[in-house]
């Protein structure tokens, strides 16, 4: 079957520049990686490396004329993988951002367009870039309408978009509760997910291989509810240098159900224990166990995360994309498959499961990661676009003071350091630690 | 030349609109209390609130009229959520809601859908629901809230022991109906050259009929309609103005608008048209279905609505042709993510239509009436009005 006749538009070659920047900067950085024998970097080096490859297997397609689509990791990557079908997130370039030296200068841009200010800056970025001309154009988009309004607005916004009006788009709708009826509706809007990729790329979604990559993505969850449990370990293996992110990133975004996937998780794991074993952290003497319950600061990463180890022997054991509340997907038939994807991509993926429905989520998990990883602090960051998450801060507080560990809320832009400055982020830190009698 | 659009009819209909606004709890509202009625608040125009009117109970648009702080709910959420959302639930933490027999919401949006959170855990409210609204327009939705909508009668049946039939409903349907068809009257007098009311007068007569026993407010409403179709009009504007946004209950910041020669003779507002433009179809084969047709797939959207955005900017032109606007004003709550999309999406929109547009940010309880009047000066003279 050919596919090239679905696509809707002409190619456009300049729309990958920035897309060739972005990939070439992995490959230098491979490359310095590559120097490092040391395990860690090593972990790093092969996530490096499948981001390259990414990013090469998306300028292929293009050139060559074959599908690939824009989608998200909370939206069943599992359905794109099995379809065959690259896949890349318009998002991307704000988490790369802490590589990108343009990025108050694209902020600026944003703003010149005249997109409010106080919508989170990932999503008034993603925009920028495409009425700049700096995201490759897929054949198909899968939006977002969930877990926030901004990600909502973002694609109603894409979707009016006049360079991208000839990009077809689907969202699937969230139930914004958690039972077997939301399940069931979830399903059969990534049924029909399924159904309007079929009809913009010509591929087919063969259910006996969704059930191989499905298998593979519980073996790798597996390995990863493993790997957490190393992570209660004192001191903790892992710092926010490698582990979480780097582990989200492995199972719903670069390698959702491949076997290379499996094996980086296996690697990580074996590299975890290995630590336990030696009692090795990621600094000399562990002296704070912190929670970090949102996305890294993206923006200014290596000025914070860094700092918080050597300055205060802070060690991040959690954060919110290393949590493992995956259930494993039932193989038995079509059903149980969906309903499965539906779950894991509705109620247990990152950010999703926290800020989609009520809050009892955010009281939930910083109760169990409380307990179970010995935390000393619970850092809420307040990203100013996590509006939802903001609106629960009352009730993350009241959940620490019965916890009784301290719980301090930032207030920060994760990637425009201009919102609250890294030193003001230390700062208040710093005073927050010293008060508590941390460190 | 400055001209002022004021007030030039009173009538005692417009007067006891005008009154409710003011107060949460209004004369009418007490008076259903205190002969035992129960009151249900509604977090969002989204709320079917027929049922509600069916169950025998009245329908409550939630507001945060009359606060002046937001000390208590700031202990709650934080600065980066919108006032309304603040202002609210600081007069629920007060207890200023305490004449409440329960409270019903939407996932309207990142903002109110936390109060419920902080309103189950710190308010003893007897009956709190929460109704998943999807944020699609299509027929599966469609199937979904005729779901939530069976769901939410279940819960009324078993909280207040009242059941509600397909009969009542039916009637309740008929009666919303009613307020919908005389708000349109009023409205389609609003394009007249000399408009007989103002767009001040016209929010409080839309907010009062979210705070009133219903049948109540049908007769009063009838009455102004009647009164207004022969009176004199307003001529001494300077521009015909269409107002958008999202929640909006206070005429003050109208008549600010409307003190500099701006009158508004139309909106997209969920205490304006996009609650009443269309009826719910009395010819349904059943209510339910009915009411779950209406609410996701015919009534004008909100903003977060996936899909559905260029059904909202046709409206929006629609109703700058029918009512002769010559200039649009966005407004929105600082923090709004839902109506800075919109507005940035409906502005590209009306450029292209070359139709003069300007957005504004606003507090919830604060007009700010010294910059509104700079922006709307600006605005008008932009006009060349």
């Amino acid at each position: 079957m050919t596919t090239k006749n679905l696509r809707k538009y002409v190619y456009q070659p300049e729309t990958f520049n920035r897309y060739r920047q972005e990939r070439d900067y992995f490959n230098f950085l491979s490359g310095i990686l590559a120097q490092m024998p040391d395990p860690m970097s090593q972990l790093s080096k092969e996530i490096t490396d499948i981001t390259v490859e990414r990013y090469d297997q998306i300028v292929r397609c293009a050139e060559e004329g074959k599908p690939f689509v824009a989608g998200y990791f909370c939206a069943a990557p599992e359905i794109y993988e099995a379809m065959g079908l690259p896949w890349y997130m318009i998002m991307a370039t704000p988490f790369l951002a802490a590589s990108a030296p343009y990025l108050m200068e694209d902020i600026d841009g944003a703003e010149a367009m005249g997109l409010g200010t106080d919508w989170c800056t990932a999503c008034r970025l993603s925009l920028y870039y495409i009425e700049a001309g700096l995201t490759p154009k897929p054949w198909a988009l899968i939006g977002l309408i969930h877990p926030c309004d901004a990600g909502n607005m973002l694609h109603q916004a894409v979707k009016r978009n006049k360079k991208w009006r000839d990009v077809p788009i689907f969202a699937s709708d969230p139930p914004y509760f958690e039972d077997q009826r939301g399940i069931d509706y979830y399903a059969g809007e990534l049924r029909r997910m399924v159904a309007f990729l079929q009809e913009n790329t010509g591929l087919k979604l063969d259910l006996d291989r969704l059930r191989e990559v499905c298998k593979e993505t519980n073996k790798q969850y597996e390995i990863l509810a493993d790997y957490t449990q190393l992570r209660r370990a004192h001191p903790c293996p892992h710092g926010w240098g490698v582990g979480g992110p780097q582990a989200f990133a492995a199972t719903q975004v670069f390698q959702t159900g491949k076997p290379r996937g499996t094996k980086w998780l296996q690697q990580l794991y074996d590299d975890a224990e290995a630590r336990v074993k030696a009692g090795t952290g990621p600094v000399p003497k562990e002296k704070i166990r912190y929670f970090w319950f949102d996305l890294l600061p993206f923006g200014w990463v290596f000025e914070l995360m860094p700092w918080l180890e050597s300055e205060w022997g802070a060690v991040l054991v959690m954060e919110m994309f290393g949590l493992q509340p995956y259930t494993p997907i039932d193989l038995r038939n079509e059903e149980t498959i969906f309903r499965g994807l539906a779950k894991r991509n509705l109620y247990d993926s990152p950010m999703v499961r926290q800020a989609r429905g009520p809050a009892d989520y955010f009281a939930s998990d910083i109760a169990r990661v409380v307990k179970d990883y010995d935390i000393d602090v619970v850092i809420w960051p307040g990203h100013m676009g996590h509006k939802d998450g903001s609106a629960s801060t009352g009730i993350m507080k009241e959940i620490c003071n019965e916890l009784k560990v301290p719980y301090i809320h930032i207030g920060l832009d994760l990637f425009d350091r201009r919102y609250t400055t890294p030193d003001e982020a230390k700062d208040k830190l710093s005073k927050f630690f010293t008060a508590m009698g941390l460190g | 030349m400055h001209t002022k659009v004021g007030p030039k009819l009173k009538t005692k209909a417009l007067e006891q609109f005008q009154e409710v606004t003011k107060t949460l709890i209004n004369p009418s509202l007490k008076k259903w209390k205190d002969n035992g009625g129960k009151i249900i608040g509604c977090y969002c125009s989204y709320v079917p609130e027929e049922m509600i009117t069916a169950a025998g109970f009245v329908p409550f648009r939630m507001r945060g009229t009359g606060s002046t702080g937001t000390d208590m709910a700031d202990t709650c959420v934080s600065s980066i959520n919108c006032s309304f959302s603040r202002h609210s639930l600081d007069l629920g933490l007060r207890g200023e809601y305490s004449f409440l027999d329960g409270v019903v919401w939407v996932n309207s949006c990142d903002h109110v859908r936390r109060i419920y959170d902080h309103w189950k855990r710190k308010i003893d409210t007897p009956y709190l629901r929460l109704i998943s609204l999807p944020k699609k327009v299509e027929e599966p939705q469609v199937e979904w809230f005729r779901g939530e909508i069976l769901s939410f009668r279940d819960s009324l049946k078993d909280h207040f022991g009242v059941f509600i039939s397909d009969d009542r409903l039916w009637k309740a349907i008929k009666l919303h109906n009613e307020t919908r068809r005389l708000q349109r009257q009023l409205y389609e007098l609003r394009k007249k050259k000399a408009p007989p009311i103002t767009g001040a007068e016209t929010l409080a007569v839309i907010v009062a009929g979210t705070a009133m026993p219903r049948a109540e407010y049908n007769e009063l409403l009838k009455e102004l309609v009647h009164e207004l179709s022969h009176s004199e009009g307003h001529a001494d504007y300077r521009a015909r103005l269409m107002l958008i946004g999202g929640i909006l209950d206070d005429p003050a910041y109208l008549e600010v608008i409307e003190g500099q020669g701006g009158l508004v003779v139309t909106d997209s507002l969920c205490f304006g048209s996009r609650i009443m433009w269309k009826d719910v179809d009395e010819k349904a084969d059943d209510p339910i279905s009915a009411l779950a047709r209406y609410y996701i797939a015919d009534r004008p959207s909100c903003a977060r609505m996936f899909g559905d955005q260029p059904r909202r900017s046709a409206f929006i032109q629609d109703m700058i042709r029918d009512f002769k606007v010559d200039g649009v004003v966005a407004e929105r709550l600082v923090m709004c993510d839902c109506w800075t999309g919109e507005q940035f999406m409906i502005g590209e929109d009306l450029k292209e239509a070359g139709v003069p547009y300007i957005r504004l940010d606003r507090d919830y309880v604060s007009v700010g009436a010294g910059q509104l009047k700079t922006r709307i000066q600006a605005f008008l003279e932009m006009m060349g009005r």
